[in-house]
């Protein structure tokens, strides 16, 4: 602990850090098992709490709330009292929320594969879970807007800005969406139903994707590359204006998950001109972090950290692209229900979030505990690793939705089902589910080698031992 | 923008642990896509909703109205031959197997040789339950699958072997 006034809990970063490398790799295994178990079905291991419907619920859940979430509190601890001047309001409440937070997460590992689902997607937890994290949100949001309170800066920087709409926007979410009349332990009733209940979840899983996947980590962008870069925002103009238009515009955009369903025309309509509108207002975010590089583009070539913070908002870009045209009815319709949906996500999670996140991390490690990076090459074979991994992956989930929707609306003259087995399009998809697992494995080297980098800047004693025993180790 | 006005730094620093921010004005393209993108939702909305009638309802009955009559071809008569009832039998290995088992004696789907039609036993009905299907029961809705011939087909060998009223 540093004796310099003010103090700064550094021991809620480094454990969130931990978690953060501990849930990564555990979220990213079960998520190459299930690739896996697409390309090839023994992978199922003929057992329910390996299959394929469990265990996908517990790799979305692990890598957003568990390697993402824990990533996101590491980067806001760190950040929020330095730009506050001011040591983090309660040290009992950040040492619940971690605890709280690690106890949500190993109950999701346990009851998901065991069945137990209210069958909500990014909201498949049960009702006993649901209030634990509720109990835990509230409690960091207490502490968060406690330390806003005794700031010593008049001035909030703009990543604070982005911080908050997360704390308020993701309490309402979460509980409006979870709102259920229990039956037992295990189980219960949602308040909404039919069509209703649909438009709350996917307000829900959309604004999840807004508000814990994208504004928090726009906050921490805005934190940590300027830092890293040492170079000034490029316009605070644009940084308010964005970030207003994207609170506003994203909080509409959730029924476009409902294209051509039961909810009212004008309902879909809403949802897909708000995300056509969003382009702009996300976009502002990617130019303010790469013109924020002007001057500091010649350190690309040696420095990690940037590396990855730009590749992470370059995918931002493409994502932020992909995601509008995608809402257009016209094209929803032959891309909605096929992998081109998934090739969509990877490139938001692994591209913007992992790629921003691990750039983070690289820089955040060091400084949390005083030693310098172990290895500045592995962290950029980690990069290439990464990079490579992200592109297989998207590449060969694009040709395999669009193939995928284009066999399932084929007619023939006389006006039959071309393709009318739906083995016919599997049998397609195939080789596409190999290169997956390709691109998904890489990634997760990637990972591994992040953990052990880590793991040896933390504990540089470790050198000493064989490189065998610190991998197991990490 | 004023060249003056470029990169004009506004002396955060200080409070933001380090971070200044200039004060750049929005790029010009970048209004371009703002301004655009709400322009074309207004147009979007008043296109679709009050000019021309783009409803999903109004698109489906469009389509259904021009889709080629398939199903309604389905009473053309059939002489039934040996030659039928091979191609009947071949139609049902390759689609009706897996439910109703390869002796008719059915595993998911309901047997076709014992003494009862759920859904009547003449040429016609089956013919009719083939191509509408039951969907509540998980029986496919044949008819745009199969088209009309092989469900006349595959209707004569399930007839003749369930021994069909």
């Amino acid at each position: 602990m540093s004796h310099d006034p003010p103090t700064y809990d550094d021991l809620s970063v480094r454990r969130f850090i931990t978690a953060t490398v501990l849930w990564g790799i555990v979220g990213m295994l079960v998520g190459v098992v299930l690739a896996l178990q697409l390309a090839w079905w023994p992978a199922n291991l003929g057992l329910p709490w390996t299959s394929f419907g469990r265990l996908r619920p517990l790799h979305t859940n692990a890598v957003i709330f568990a390697f993402t979430g824990n990533a996101l509190f590491a980067g806001i601890y760190y950040s929020m009292q330095r730009l506050l001047k001011v040591r983090m309001w309660s040290d009992r409440l950040s040492s619940f929320h971690f605890w709280g937070w690690q106890a949500i997460i190993v109950s999701a590992a346990v009851t998901l594969p065991l069945g137990m689902t209210q069958s909500k997607e990014y909201a498949e937890l049960i009702w006993p879970v649901d209030l634990a994290i509720a109990v835990v949100w509230v409690a960091f949001a207490i502490n968060f807007f406690g330390t806003i309170a005794i700031r010593k800066v008049r001035h909030l920087y703009v990543a604070i800005w982005f911080y908050m709409s997360m704390v308020i926007t993701i309490a309402v979410l979460h509980i409006v969406n979870n709102l259920a009349m229990p039956a037992t332990l295990t189980r219960s009733y949602p308040v909404f139903s039919g069509m209703t209940d649909a438009l709350v979840q996917w307000w829900y899983g959309h604004n999840a994707v807004g508000f814990l996947l994208t504004t928090p980590i726009l906050g921490l962008m805005y934190y940590f590359l300027p830092r890293a870069a040492e170079r000034p925002v490029y316009s605070y103009r644009l940084s308010i204006i964005h970030f207003w238009g994207l609170v506003f515009l994203y909080i509409w955009a959730g029924p476009h998950h409902l294209l051509y369903s039961a909810l009212p025309d004008w309902a879909q309509t809403l949802g897909m001109v708000f995300s056509i509108m969003l382009l702009a207002p996300s976009w502002g975010g990617m130019l303010n972090g790469l013109l924020t590089l002007r001057g500091a583009w010649d350190r690309l070539r040696t420095d990690p950290v940037l590396k990855f913070f730009v590749v992470g908002i370059t995918f931002y870009g493409m994502s932020t692209f992909e995601g509008p045209m995608m809402s257009i009815r016209t094209v929803n319709a032959l891309s909605h229900y096929t992998d081109w949906t998934i090739a969509h996500v990877h490139q938001g999670a692994l591209g913007w979030v992992g790629m921003t996140m691990f750039g983070m991390l690289y820089w955040l490690a060091p400084r949390v505990w005083n030693r310098p990076l172990h290895s500045v090459s592995a962290a950029t074979t980690h990069f290439w690793l990464a990079t490579v991994g992200i592109v297989l992956y998207i590449v060969s989930m694009w040709v395999a939705g669009v193939t995928q929707g284009l066999m399932w609306r084929a007619i023939t003259p006389d006006g039959l089902l071309q393709y009318p087995n739906f083995l016919d399009t599997l049998t397609a998809l195939k080789p596409f589910y190999w290169i997956r697992v390709v691109g998904g494995t890489m990634y997760l080297a990637g990972m591994v080698l992040l953990a052990w980098n880590l793991w040896r800047t933390a504990h540089p004693s470790a050198r000493s031992l064989t490189p065998t025993a610190t991998v197991e180790a990490a | 923008m004023s060249a003056k006005d470029q990169d004009r730094l506004l002396g955060h620093a200080q409070d933001n642990d380090g971070i200044d921010e200039y004060d750049n004005a929005l790029p010009t393209w970048w209004l371009g896509i703002l301004w655009g993108s709400i322009a074309f939702a207004i147009v979007y909305v008043v296109d679709y909703h009050f000019v021309s009638d783009r409803s999903q309802v109004a698109t489906y009955e469009a389509e259904v109205a021009a889709a080629p009559q398939a199903s309604s071809a389905s009473a053309a008569p059939l002489v039934i031959t040996p030659e039928v009832l091979a191609a009947g039998k071949a139609v049902y290995d390759a689609n009706c197997m897996a439910c109703h088992g390869p002796e008719l004696k059915g595993s998911v789907g309901p047997d076709l040789v014992d003494a009862t039609w759920i859904h009547g036993g003449t040429l016609a009905q089956i013919t009719e339950t083939i191509t509408k299907g039951v969907p509540e029961k998980g029986m496919l809705t044949w008819g745009p699958i199969l088209g009309p011939e092989k469900v006349a087909q595959v209707a004569a060998f399930v007839h003749g072997a369930g021994g069909g009223q």
